[in-house]
């Protein structure tokens, strides 16, 4: 699908040369990528980074069912251990962990093997500032807040893209965000629908005169770049995303991540060279009256989890060369505190999806919820630290040449990965 | 499938050769009179620039662009006085911009009636709750709220959202709406926004976002209407240099105080001056934590926290009962619980991170304010310049709590998100700082001696000329320039006005090199576009919302280091969309609050007589880019004068999210969702007669984003 796609667009816009005399700079470096192995040493890998934002408690979205601390520090939010015909109840992972009842669609992919969840990890830097804290899981250098740059805008550094693709990495917010801010180009689109000119009834020859403008004085780097993006806008155009249908039956949620998660897949799918999506979705915060089973934590899980099923049913066998990674600036108390809710903690969890993840296990070692065992007296400990697994998707499904460079001042050893990409 | 490939990659080839054929012939058949980029500028054109072109600089980089008849009023005047005139904002009245400012009430409000009018509604709530004052409406409203739904209190943004706050695209996976949310949930949470909203209205009280929506108006009202068009460019670069992000817990309601205080008055006075005064802003000791640093061996409040923590009790917890803390609290404002807007749902506060030596601002001073990165200090020299720093900090940080303020009294309230020196969080140990002993027991006199040594500092000269001469001359300064700027900061002790002189007067400032050489920045872009236009504006954040979209929203830089000041920062694909976008919107009038009107400037030409639209079109290039666009784009222009309107659009495929979803802050995170949502439902451009449509593009030409 994904290059008969390209071909098919690739021949309008060879149509269209004749006609405008622009050369297809963008297009033509991405077809070239498609059609020959040796540019892209085989088929291109993407990452989808996905944050969660306000730190989501991963205790009650991996379950510790077999932690008697567990429910002794929790008793008006814990999750049932799991038990056949309760809907209430965790859904069995091991004999140890469990989901949260609504993640069905996490636990489908687990039972075949494509999710992977990296257990207490986080930032070894102790802040419990949300600021901070993402801060840090963003620059990839805890504690340092003077880092110009995110380590994902370091990973796209790290290694030149022989297609140069205007789409390589594109964040589905409204700003860019720090984890991809830095010298390398990337694209923030909050909507794809907005990515041309918007001039009402005459956006199209408005677009026609800008396209002439910026296609002279070849040496200026306003018009280099005026080209590329009229490239890219046009190529955009073809994919047409406003036709664009979900495959396999996949229902993403209505919401604003469903949105955001739907308009990554148009992108994969369109062959524009996607290497780095990015998106994050807020709403963890719950200090107060956090639910259990039913309750708002399992309102956002619904929708996290179902936006993420829906995307890996929708790319089918595109996920093999897609992953999936989740993240959330710190985890939450162990105990439940007085609001029925959870404050601020400290280690947190992971979820990594793939068709090529070693999936079905949880990694990292488990600290224990014992009093004696909790960080500070009060949080699950860290025993991985974040760059571990960044350093691990970085180096192992998206290639970089050089793990050093893109976590300075850490010393990433392939020693350290947890091996669940293979 | 094959042979399909081959041929279509042959065709490209073809056509690429047939491209460099005809740009050859282009380049060799047009006689380029002017031309486009500023490289190409160098070669074809005489050496200095013309007297036209003299000016047009000068209002370009002492200024934000020129106003229809500024030109004239500058030649008019002379150069060398126009300089001298701008170097001296205080002899300027400047009667237009401070009207346009007058009913932004908070500009003129110090911190602690800022936190007062302007209260977060968590921390108002938990204020009230502590008094006993809490209504019953607002209590039941409370307890209903978020459950079975969502997570947000009002007014409490989700992290993510703590990071980008109002006047501030918000992320569109930001949201909390879900819909999946049962209704009555839904209900609960606007009935609890609707008594929050009036318990506002009845006090009198308004939303915090609106402090900075407010700063950021202020900035976009004087920048296009001051006569002070130099301080405005000041403003915008020590602000920048001096970096504070909004979205930083206390930083919202002390940053109008940043503005007003800190860098206004000191933007061309000594640079020692101006240093001195942010050390002391509450603003930036906020944002790098220096307000928390202090001395491991200080002697009450650490011990205890972490015995508190060691218990796994929060501190509040620990703090709460009893007249001994109660006492310590008088004695250490500062060390009441944290009240940081970015954790304020939890009733009972997480402990922060441990009293100890913060470095951050240390470490910032040193390689942003002052030395530059390759300045010659060492790590060691950032520990020692923490060390002098500690007890360097902010009475009542973040307001203080309702309880604090009446142990404290009515000074003390007064006193609220103000500088102070805590001698009991100071290091009083010996310190060395690049080699300079500073003696035990100094005190508050110790920081004093490190801005000393910093400021004279030659890696400080060098650094702020570097700086200064990239943004007023080009973005790759010549190095004979930047050492003589330098010689003139050390020479006149670092008085900036007199650095200035020495740029504006320089060979360098107006040669050909420099003119046009200049990427304008966002912010520079939209104030521009409204200046040369002579339109008018509310500064409202319709406008600033375009800012924010082409990259440069106002006090929400996150990191230290400030915008970037070089053209590859700003020049991207996604950027240039919008600065398109953005001159078509405002040229047919589709941001509220800001008003062109291009018939009466087109008309000025026609003067009620029958003229070509040719004519028209080269009064607008005239007025926008000075007449300087090649040939061709002229000629591009032309046809689009003559271009039919298209057929009426078609209604927008409705989209999984719809638009309005995408553009409101709809996370919970106000408590006036509608008005919110109007506010931020962009309204694209729609343009239907060619005026318009030729304004728009050469607003969006690549000669209008240079100045």
């Amino acid at each position: 699908m994904n290059r008969r796609f390209f071909l098919r667009s690739g021949g309008i816009a060879l149509a269209s040369i004749g006609v405008s005399l622009s050369a297809p700079s963008f297009l033509e470096r991405a077809l070239l990528a498609q059609t020959s192995d040796r540019l892209t040493g085989g088929r291109r890998k993407t990452l989808i980074a996905i944050f969660q934002r306000g730190a989501v408690d991963g205790l009650n979205m991996v379950v510790p069912h077999g932690e008697r601390a567990y429910y002794d520090l929790r008793p008006a939010i814990a999750i049932p251990k799991p038990q056949p015909g309760n809907a209430e109840a965790a859904l069995n992972l091991d004999s140890f962990f469990g989901l949260h009842p609504v993640l069905t669609p996490f636990k489908s992919l687990w039972d075949s093997k494509r999710l992977a969840i990296v257990n207490a990890v986080g930032s070894p830097d102790n802040t419990r500032s949300h600021f901070d804290a993402q801060d840090y899981m963003e620059s990839a250098t805890p504690g340092r807040k003077g880092t110009p740059d995110g380590w994902l805008n370091r990973y796209l550094q790290s290694k030149t893209d022989p297609t140069r693709s205007l789409f390589r990495a594109v964040s589905l917010t409204q700003t860019m965000p720090r984890i991809l801010q830095g010298s390398a180009t990337t694209l923030t689109i909050s909507n794809l629908a907005d990515f041309t000119i918007r001039a009402g009834r005459s956006s199209s020859s408005v677009q026609g005169g800008f396209e002439e403008i910026y296609d002279q004085s070849v040496n200026d780097v306003l018009s280099g770049t005026g080209k590329e993006t009229f490239e890219a806008v046009n190529f955009l155009k073809k994919a047409n995303p406003g036709q664009y249908q979900p495959e396999n039956g996949a229902q993403y949620p209505r919401s604003p991540f469903g949105n955001s998660l739907f308009q990554i897949a148009q992108l994969i799918k369109a062959g524009v060279g996607l290497e780095v999506a990015f998106t994050d979705v807020g709403g963890w915060d719950t200090h107060v009256n956090q639910g259990n089973s039913r309750g708002q934590l399992a309102n956002r899980l619904l929708d996290f989890s179902g936006g993420i099923g829906a995307l890996t049913t929708d790319l089918g066998k595109l996920m093999d060369d897609v992953v999936i990674l989740t993240m959330s600036e710190f985890g939450r108390t162990v105990r439940q505190n007085g609001n029925r809710g959870t404050d601020h903690g400290h280690a947190n969890a992971m979820f990594v999806i793939g068709n090529n993840v070693r999936g079905g296990k949880v990694y990292g070692r488990w600290p224990g919820l014992k009093s004696e065992q909790l960080y500070e007296g009060r949080d699950l400990a860290l025993t991985t630290d974040f760059r571990d697994v960044f350093g691990e998707v970085s180096r192992k499904h998206l290639g970089t040449p050089n793990v050093q460079a893109v976590f300075p001042g850490y010393n990433s050893s392939e020693s350290k990965f947890l091996n669940f990409l293979s | 499938m094959r042979i399909f490939k081959q041929n279509f990659t042959a065709a490209v080839q073809v056509a690429r050769r047939a491209l460099a054929l005809v740009s050859i012939a282009a380049v060799f058949a047009t006689p380029l009179s002017i031309d486009v980029g500023a490289q190409e500028k160098t070669k074809s054109k005489a050496s200095r620039l013309s007297d036209a072109q003299r000016i047009l600089h000068l209002l370009n980089r002492l200024g934000f662009g020129a106003r229809p008849g500024d030109v004239e009023r500058v030649k008019a005047m002379g150069v060398e006085r126009y300089i001298e005139q701008q170097l001296n904002p205080g002899k300027i009245s400047d009667a237009l911009a401070e009207s346009k400012v007058k009913d932004l009430s908070t500009l003129s409000m110090s911190t602690a009636q800022l936190y007062e009018k302007y209260p977060q509604p968590g921390q108002l709530i938990r204020q009230l709750q502590r008094r006993g004052d809490l209504p019953d409406d607002l209590a039941v409203a409370r307890q209903n709220r978020g459950k079975a739904s969502e997570s947000q209190t009002p007014g409490q943004p989700a992290s993510g959202a703590s990071m980008m706050p109002e006047a501030m695209p918000r992320t569109a996976t930001e949201s909390n709406v879900s819909r999946a949310d049962s209704v009555g949930a839904g209900r609960n949470n606007e009935e609890y926004r609707r008594i929050i909203r009036d318990y506002y209205l009845q006090n009198g009280l308004q939303q915090p976002q609106r402090i900075t929506a407010e700063l950021q108006a202020s900035r976009i009202l004087r920048a296009v209407y001051s006569e002070r068009q130099l301080q405005e460019v000041l403003v915008d670069f020590w602000t920048n240099h001096f970096n504070v992000f909004a979205g930083k817990g206390a930083d919202r309601w002390l940053l109008t105080s940043y503005d007003r205080d800190t860098i206004r008055p000191n933007t061309m006075g000594k640079f020692h001056d101006l240093l001195l005064a942010t050390a002391q802003s509450p603003a930036m000791l906020f944002y790098l934590d220096n307000f928390q640093s202090a001395s491991p061996n200080a002697p009450v409040g650490g011990n205890r926290r972490n015995r508190a923590r060691a218990r796994g009790e929060s501190v509040l917890d620990s703090l709460s009962g009893g007249r001994r803390q109660e006492r310590r609290m008088n004695r250490y404002p500062e060390m009441r619980p944290a009240q940081d807007p970015n954790m304020p749902q939890a009733p009972a506060q997480p402990p922060r991170r441990p009293r100890g030596i913060n470095e951050n601002y240390a470490c910032e001073l040193m390689e942003l304010h002052t030395l530059g990165v390759d300045g010659g200090y060492t790590q060691k020299d950032v520990q020692e310049v923490a060390r002098c720093f500690t007890g360097w900090t902010i009475f009542a940080p973040r307001g203080g709590g309702a309880a604090a303020m009446t142990l404290m009294g009515k000074g003390a309230r007064e006193n609220a998100g103000k500088f102070y020196f805590n001698a009991r969080m100071h290091d009083e140990g010996e310190k060395t700082v690049l080699g300079q002993k500073i003696p035990a027991g100094g005190g508050m006199k110790d920081g004093l001696l490190v801005l000393d040594i910093l400021a004279r500092h030659p890696s400080t000269a060098n650094f702020i000329a570097k700086k200064i001469t990239r943004y007023f001359v080009q973005d790759n300064p010549p190095s004979a320039l930047i050492d003589r700027v330098a010689a003139q900061f050390s020479k006149s002790n670092g008085d900036i006005r007199e650095t200035l002189r020495a740029v504006f007067l320089s060979p360098e400032f107006d040669s050909p090199e420099a003119y046009r050489a200049k990427v304008k920045r966002p912010f520079e872009l939209a104030i521009s576009a409204i200046r040369t236009l002579g339109a008018e504006t509310n500064g409202g954040p319709q406008l600033h919302q375009w800012i924010a979209r082409m990259g440069e929203p106002l006090y929400l830089y996150q990191t230290p280091n400030g915008y970037s000041d070089t053209a590859e920062s700003w020049v991207n694909t996604g950027g240039l969309l919008e600065r398109l976008n953005f001159g078509l919107t405002l040229a047919s009038n589709r941001i509220p609050g800001t008003r062109v009107d291009l018939k009466s400037l087109a008309g000025a030409v026609a003067n009620g007589q029958a003229v070509d639209k040719a004519s028209i079109m080269d009064r607008f290039l005239n007025l926008i880019v000075a007449g300087e666009i090649s040939p061709r784009t002229r000629e591009t222009l032309l046809k689009q004068l003559d271009q039919e309107v298209g057929p009426p659009i078609q209604p927008v495929a409705v989209e999984p999210a719809s638009r309005a979803d995408n553009m409101a802050g709809n996370n919970g995170n106000n408590i006036q969702p509608r008005q919110r949502r109007q506010q931020f439902v962009r309204a694209d451009a729609n343009i239907t007669d060619p005026v318009t449509r030729i304004v728009g593009l050469i607003l969006g030409s690549p000669e209008f984003q240079r100045q």
